[in-house]
């Protein structure tokens, strides 16, 4: 074992696993972050802690993530290279699997020109792939990065990292994932997926290189709650292509009818996404829809969620 | 602003059109206001912006190229 | 070249406020040729100060003077008495010729015009581009001549992120990414296995962070 966690288990012993996404409040409110995990236990293997996504200032990703553990919810601890130069990347590091925290995703970060500190100097002393690689050192070799200086303890820690098929250039984005795979991830986890020709013809690629053998591959979805959303998403987010068939789908449900048809959607896009082979579970991001999050699960046909020792 | 308001207005006037207009102007008996002064220029390419800016620190309430 | 940009009239206004000679000093070349410091944009900010001192009543006297660089010696020293005679000194140079004529000519406080942006060219008539952050340990051999630490708005070092949008940065539909850039050149010119080398982790010892950089060249020096 790497990291130990439940979701490794569940990976390892071949189960389709699931998991799904929890943003912490933008303010120390403990409950606010129980409620949430209470909202997704026994549903999800595993939930991502978002790290100050969009840029926006929220209680850490690691303080959340060790709430959810208390409730027993199994955290993966997102960290982002915008913030933390390596001293500070790799103190968290110990401080996280100190928590008990043994999933982790490493992530660029959204530009803090998005958020509400757009003023704010970011740092991206290491990024995303020399994270993966920097965790795999402190994991496998017991070493600081650059350092031949023995750490202290054992760094358990199942690594994960995030692919988007849909953002260009589209060619080069499997050989993306090959060198994430090279640097040491263990796991990833995937932009929300709509396009599934698109998608499979990645995975096609990823398959001819063998990544799928040698890292989980969660394919991300994301339920749309309207006609609005979707065109929203459509229009506005970098990295999200949605077909036209399904912005039809979802702008032509009846009236106050738009959440069931996305959740419909969504758990058809699930049933799709397990047939194509090396996809080795979901990564569920029903963002601020927690409640929903269960629901989906049920109607997808993953419950109940295996238990692994 | 009141109607007595005369504004001080210097022209920057190529030598070979602008200007000879004015000068055509002069000779049929038209006549424009004193109070735009003509600086002639051998081409109105050569206008730059301090002639302008110094038109305007001299008192000029606006200028303008013609050419 | 250096490129900067004038500061708002405004804060010079309020900068120069509490004195009356004023020398103005441009710098003939970088921000010369970048159109912000130079001989004509002396001219130009002297001739605004001048309308300012009317209306407003600021009894300055203003002297022009324009130097080939203000980031050697041997250009400002000849400014001597120009200096003596001034309360104020307002450069017109970059971050670089300001500090210099401060050290050449300590006793005065030199006031800067220009905002230093960055080392760029100039792309079109009237607009200039980054191209090199200066961060002292050059990657353009791996990236095939586009930089990413200068021109990737997260200085990723294994890129392009996840936000890349029809060759566009996700901070701005203004900004190339450089990562599609570099992927584009390495696939054009048949190169495109550089694409799959793990770039480590750099030391920033070169850069910044190590305190203001030093060169020596030991056979040079007297």
């Amino acid at each position: 074992m790497k990291g130990g966690s439940n979701l490794e288990k569940i990976l390892t012993k071949g189960e389709f696993a699931v998991t799904g996404e929890l943003g912490p409040p933008k303010g120390n409110d403990v409950e606010a972050v129980k409620k949430k995990a209470g909202m997704l236990k026994g549903y999800v293997d595993a939930v991502n802690i978002t790290d100050n996504q969009t840029a926006v200032v929220r209680m850490s990703s690691i303080s959340a993530s060790a709430i959810c553990l208390q409730e027993g919810l199994e955290p993966v601890m997102q960290m982002v290279c915008r913030d933390r130069n390596r001293i500070a990347m790799q103190s968290d590091i110990f401080g996280a699997t100190a928590l008990g925290i043994s999933n982790m995703l490493c992530l660029s970060g959204d530009h803090q020109n998005f958020g509400n500190q757009a003023n704010g100097k970011n740092v991206f002393d290491i990024d995303s792939i020399q994270l993966i690689n920097t965790v795999k050192r402190l994991r496998d070799e017991k070493k600081l990065l650059d350092s031949d200086e023995e750490i202290e303890g054992e760094v358990k820690m199942f690594i994960g990292a995030a692919a988007n098929p849909f953002a260009e250039p589209y060619e080069y984005r499997p050989y993306r994932l090959k060198k994430k795979v090279e640097a040491g991830v263990d796991f990833i986890q995937t932009q929300c997926i709509y396009d599934m020709k698109m998608f499979k013809e990645w995975m096609k690629v990823v398959r001819d290189l063998g990544l799928h053998e040698k890292c989980y591959i969660l394919a991300g979805v994301t339920p749309l709650k309207s006609g609005g959303m979707t065109k929203y998403m459509a229009n506005n987010v970098p990295g999200i292509i949605i077909p036209d068939e399904i912005i039809k789908r979802m702008t032509s449900a009846p009236k106050g009818e738009g959440a069931k048809e996305g959740i419909k959607l969504c758990c058809e896009q699930i049933q799709e996404l397990r047939e194509i082979e090396g996809v080795h579970g979901i990564h569920l991001m029903a963002i601020e829809w927690e409640h929903r999050a269960g629901e989906i699960v049920e109607q997808a046909g993953l419950l109940p969620r295996p238990k692994v020792d | 602003m009141s109607n007595d308001f005369d504004p001080k207005i210097v022209a920057f006037c190529c030598k070979y059109c602008a200007y000879t207009a004015a000068d055509l102007a002069g000779s049929m008996r038209l006549d424009y206001p004193p109070t735009v002064r003509i600086v002639q220029l051998l081409c109105s390419g050569r206008a730059d912006v301090l002639h302008l800016l110094k038109a305007f620190e001299n008192g000029a309430d606006a200028v303008f190229v013609a050419g | 070249m250096i490129v900067a940009d004038r500061k708002p009239i405004e804060d010079i206004k309020e900068m120069l406020t509490p004195y009356k000679k004023i020398l103005m000093v441009g710098c003939g070349t970088c921000v010369s040729v970048c159109m912000a410091g130079g001989e004509k944009e002396v001219g130009v900010l002297a001739s605004e100060l001048r309308m300012i001192d009317k209306m407003e009543n600021k009894n300055w006297e203003i002297t022009e003077t324009t130097i080939q660089r203000q980031c050697e010696r041997e250009y400002i020293e000849p400014l001597e008495e120009k200096f003596k005679e001034a309360d104020i000194v307002l450069s017109m140079a970059c971050g670089v010729g300001v500090q210099y004529m401060v050290e050449v000519f300590p006793e005065k406080i030199v006031l800067p015009a220009l905002n230093t942006t960055f080392y760029g060219t100039t792309v079109s008539e009237g607009e200039w581009e980054e191209r090199c952050a200066g961060c002292g340990e050059c990657v353009l051999h791996l990236t095939l001549g586009v930089c990413p630490v200068a021109r990737c708005s997260k200085g990723l070092y294994n890129g392009p992120c996840g936000g890349t949008d029809m060759g566009k940065c996700e901070v701005s539909k203004e900004l190339d990414c450089a990562w599609y850039l570099i992927h584009n050149r390495m696939k054009d010119l048949g190169k495109i296995e550089m694409m799959g080398t793990f770039i480590k982790p750099r030391s920033w010892k070169q850069s910044l962070n190590g305190g203001p950089r030093k060169r020596v060249r030991e056979d040079l020096k007297k």
